[in-house]
């Protein structure tokens, strides 16, 4: 993927505003992965093949608007899991 | 525009506005408060809690929002802003006040935040210093007051506005992108029954006006609407409209192409009994008779016809009408005529008559219906450079022509046929004799053809039509050898049929109010191809609209007007410029199969798979933000609450003085690139902590947004971007030390088990318990490190090392490794204030901020006399100083007003 800025300087990484689309077309992808079972944010980047940090967003989002939850007292390793709320529509 | 008086105009509702407006009403002044946000709050609301007493900070913010808002003497107005203010020679203030759309009914909307649950557009929220995404459909914040929605539409998006049907192209696309694509297909439907039709055969002037064809290439959005039409018709569900019950009035509709089926399928909605007469023997018109099946297969229009017929629409095909009265003499309240341009064009050369000379929509039509004539082996030309002639020409082939040549007088450039459809006529073997012009066909004793004697041309001065006018070459006749000529030069309509009861021009078109489509008698109106000469299908379809709408409006009394409710185009500029930088993504791959050989009418598209139409719908950058899918509407449990066609409204207000309370910027931390805010995603701001920090926090707790973990090494880096000559500014933003106090507390509260570390140059702690705050957050355990950062790098697992200079302990240069750093940035001036009067009025100070030029003596006085500023507009200010601050310049206020009553000091303005 190249990351262009018209008439600017390549810029580093995709701009947020970009990444936060995409939050619509992770979606399925994302309760995909966490209906194997509860997943943390880098887990849960791993199963896409995204960088964490735009995971981030999706789940946090995603979190937002009811699509999943993190577990309470899950945290290992300084990392919370998160699980489908059952949101399907 | 309306003019409203009050004694004072109050600009931006944060702290100091609020403040202001507050004891200004308490006085018994009639106060105007305008707030650009929807909400009222400012700052203030979005932070965790407040220095030095750990009040929360929404706890003493909303019964303040509650009581501006209120207040009998208070007019607030959010999500409004002051586009100037003029002062007339008798020292009144003259301000022009704009009430931005909201697209929600503020009085019906009841907060329930279904719209914004509903909604496909996610962009980043403002209000959570950008570490999160909210929708286009929100509400501003939990606490927001008003706690009402509001929809971010910035305009049509290009797509949509360049749809001459008025489908809202940018809504089905953000549908399919959020895999709902049942909602997508009832988008387009709600518009026209033609959804799969429209997904084959339509040239999608959407995608020419793409923002994003501009990057890497446009969204194949018509292609995206096949998707749904596909998906719809594997579903087997039904189309799910509602209609409205029979309202007793009955619409007649001469013809069954485009516009007549959209007309009736929108009348038919509104409780009209709608009948279509056709005088062809199957519906559909030029969409079943004219467009090759390889283009457009029977079975899909077939669909879409359905979709009409089961909304109880009479389609009686085999009908010629003749008599428009006696329709009416029948029962007919109102009559479309919507019969198209189906008559071909003659060459007007002399042989035209012999045998094997055809007409393109008849060679066209003929084939349709089963008679297509024998080619095979033969030669043919084909006069003409438009759509009609690249069907004719590939159809032509597909037929068995040994040789099909399109003849046209002007160049392919020139051509009128699309782009694609001309390459693809090429592609399947349609050869082109470019430049010429027919001057006569000959033909052999029998009166068969045997060639087109052509004339070529050269391409002289432009015409009207901005294409090289063909002139004749003297001396260059010459002959192309063929069987079969077929004349697809143009298409005109046959209104022969209705005699002299309606008008028509010199070309034989139908004449109609050019806004109503209303003709010379009243019950009739023409609309489409017929009245405009030949188009397209979408014009169509907009035409279907347009006459269905003006019809109900004849019908029920209304005005005939009202149809065209689009809000203005986005600009792309300002569209691309909302990102620093855009991903460029494939393309989606053509799905046309050509031959070079065709010998079939197989469909030739293939549709797009899931994966591409999601790959496809997501590269759309939402460029009027709102989408208008209209899921919120559907979502909303208040009908007519959400109206996305609402447009700003404008009123001008007379004052007898102005407060200024328009607060300050933060400093944008990516003015210290060695920070790396912006590239390193585990550096932060200040605001980005207290939001961390709130109880209406975007993360479940404190998490850094590089990969969601819980911080255990948090460090601060105090002054950024104040007392910094680097950036411009050498003040001190007064209160980054005590947020931080602060944040420290709060962090050392929420995680027991993190390190916190504060690089300072020396902490500011002026205000009454403010030190004791300070020391308090170093018993508990924060380390205060004194000494600049210079730089931070980052560690592949994106924790951050600090490279800083240890003044207490050496002096040394130290690098230290954490897992988030916080930037205590600064303030700025916000220089919205100065472009609300005339350049130079209201004059700032030496670094930016509303001047006070008595400052000492006269707080919240400003060069322009009456206008007074309150709060942080004036200077970096805490909470308890902008509060102490607005009360001085109300104070200010009161003495002007009560001045200008007695006519004491009266003050003269210049005219």
């Amino acid at each position: 993927m190249v990351t262009t800025n018209p008439g600017g300087p390549a810029a580093p990484h995709r701009d947020d505003r970009e990444v936060m689309r995409d939050e619509a077309v992770m979606r399925p992808r994302i309760l995909a992965a966490l209906a194997q079972g509860p997943l943390t944010v880098p887990e849960s980047a791993a199963a896409l093949g995204a960088p964490a940090h735009e995971t981030v967003f999706w789940v946090m989002a995603m979190r937002r608007y009811g699509w999943l939850a993190e577990i309470k007292g899950s945290e290992s390793d300084g990392y919370f899991q998160y699980q489908p709320t059952g949101r399907t529509v | 525009m309306t003019a409203m008086n009050y004694d004072v105009l109050v600009v931006g509702a944060g702290i100091g506005g609020m403040e202001s407006a507050l004891k200004l009403g308490d006085m018994g002044y009639k106060v105007l408060l305008v707030e650009k946000e929807a909400s009222v709050g400012g700052k203030m609301i979005l932070l965790s809690k407040v220095f030095p007493t750990l009040d929360c900070a929404s706890c003493i913010s909303t019964p303040k929002m509650a009581s501006t808002i209120h207040h009998p003497n208070i007019t607030a107005l959010t999500y409004a802003r002051v586009d100037g203010i003029r002062r007339s020679p008798d020292g009144a203030f003259h301000a022009t006040v704009t009430k931005k759309a909201r697209h929600v009914d503020i009085d019906a909307c009841t907060g329930c935040q279904k719209c914004e649950t509903a909604c496909t557009v996610a962009v980043p929220d403002e209000f959570n210093a950008d570490l999160v995404a909210r929708r286009a459909a929100h509400i501003t914040f939990p606490q927001a007051v008003p706690k009402k929605a509001v929809i971010s539409r910035e305009g049509s998006s290009p797509c949509s506005f360049a749809c001459p049907a008025g489908i809202q192209a940018h809504g089905y696309v953000s549908l399919i992108r959020s895999g709902l694509n049942e909602q997508a297909y009832r988008l387009v439907l709600d518009a026209t029954p033609l959804v799969g039709t429209l997904g084959r055969a339509c040239y999608a002037p959407c995608e020419g006006e793409c923002t994003r064809g501009s990057l890497e290439g446009t969204l194949p959005i018509r292609r995206l609407k096949r998707y749904a039409s596909d998906a719809h018709e594997a579903s087997g569900n039904g189309t799910g409209i509602e209609i409205a019950a029979p309202n007793g009035k009955r619409v007649a509709i001469v013809g069954s192409g485009p516009t007549g089926l959209t007309a009736a399928w929108q009348l038919a909605r509104l409780g009209y009994s709608v009948r279509i007469l056709e005088a062809a023997p199957v519906a559909g018109g030029f969409l079943r008779l004219g467009i090759p099946s390889y283009r457009l297969p029977e079975a899909v229009v077939e669909r879409d016809i359905d979709n009409v017929r089961e909304l109880g629409v009479e389609i009686e095909t085999g009908v010629t009408v003749r008599d428009l009265p006696a329709l009416k003499a029948q029962g007919f309240d109102a009559v479309l005529v919507a019969t198209g341009t189906h008559k071909s064009q003659g060459l007007g050369v002399p042989g035209e008559d012999r045998l094997g000379v055809l007409g393109g929509t008849d060679f066209l039509r003929s084939v349709k219906l089963g008679h297509a004539p024998n080619l095979t082996g033969k030669r043919v030309v084909v006069v003409g450079g438009g759509n009609v002639a690249m069907d004719t020409a590939r159809t032509a082939r597909r037929l068995g022509a040994a040789s099909v040549t399109v003849a046209y007088r002007r160049g392919r450039d020139e051509m009128p046929a699309h782009h694609v459809e001309a390459a693809d006529a090429e592609k399947e073997g349609v050869g082109f004799a470019l430049q010429v012009a027919p001057v006569e066909v000959t033909g052999d004793a029998a009166g068969a053809v045997n060639g087109l004697r052509c004339q070529r041309m050269r391409l002289g001065a432009a015409d009207a039509s901005g294409r090289g006018r063909p002139e004749p070459i003297p001396g260059s006749e010459h002959v192309i050898a063929c069987d079969v000529i077929v004349a697809a030069i143009g298409m005109r309509p046959d209104t022969s049929a209705f005699g002299t009861q309606l008008a028509t021009d010199q070309g034989g078109r139908l004449v109609a109010d050019a806004t109503s489509r209303q003709t010379a008698l009243s019950y009739v109106f023409a609309a489409g191809d017929a009245v405009h000469g030949p188009t397209d299908i979408t014009r169509a379809v907009g035409e279907g609209r347009r006459a269905a709408h003006m019809i109900n409006r004849w019908l029920t009394g209304g005005m005939l007007a009202g149809f065209d409710d689009r809000l203005p185009v986005v600009d792309k500029a300002a569209v691309l410029a909302r990102q620093k930088a855009y991903a460029l993504r494939p393309g989606t791959p053509d799905g046309s199969t050509l031959e070079a050989a065709p010998a079939d009418f197989r469909e030739l598209e293939a549709p797009l798979t899931d994966a591409e139409a999601t790959a496809g719908a997501s590269r759309c950058i939402d460029c009027g933000v709102c989408s208008e899918c209209n899921e919120c509407v559907a979502a909303c449990p208040v009908d007519g609450c959400i109206d996305l066609r609402a447009r700003d409204e404008s009123f001008e207000a007379q004052v007898g003085a102005v407060v200024v309370s328009t607060g300050f910027k933060l400093f944008p931390a990516d003015l210290k690139p060695e920070y790396g805010w912006g590239r390193f995603r585990n550096v932060i701001t200040g605001m980005q902590m207290d939001r961390l920090l709130a109880p209406t926090r975007p993360f479940n707790t404190i998490l850094r947004p590089g990969d969601g973990k819980l911080p255990e090494r948090i460090a601060y880096i105090l002054c950024t971007g104040s007392r910094d000559e680097q950036v411009g500014n050498p003040l001190c933003s007064r209160f980054c030390c005590m947020y931080s106090v602060k944040q420290n507390q709060l962090l050392m509260g929420a995680l027991p088990l993190a390190d916190v570390t504060v690089h300072y140059m020396d902490i500011r702690a002026p205000g009454k318990r403010y030190d004791e705050f300070y020391e308090q957050a170093k018993s508990m355990g924060a380390n205060y490190i004194k000494g600049r950062v210079a730089d931070i790098s980052e560690t592949p697992t994106g924790d951050l090392v600090l490279t800083y200079e240890d003044i207490e302990n050496g002096g040394g240069v130290v690098k230290a490794e954490y897992d988030l750093v916080v930037l205590a940035v600064g303030v700025q001036p916000n220089h919205d204030a100065e472009q609300l009067f005339e350049v130079g009025e209201l004059a700032p100070d030496a670094w930016g901020w509303v001047g006070e030029p008595e400052e000492d003596l006269n707080p919240g006085a400003t060069s322009i006399p009456g206008v007074f500023v309150a709060g942080a507009a004036s200077g970096a200010k805490d909470i308890a100083d902008s509060i102490l601050h607005a009360g001085a310049a109300v104070a200010q206020v009161a003495a002007h007003l009560e001045t200008a009553k007695t006519g004491a000091g009266k003050v003269t303005v210049p005219a």
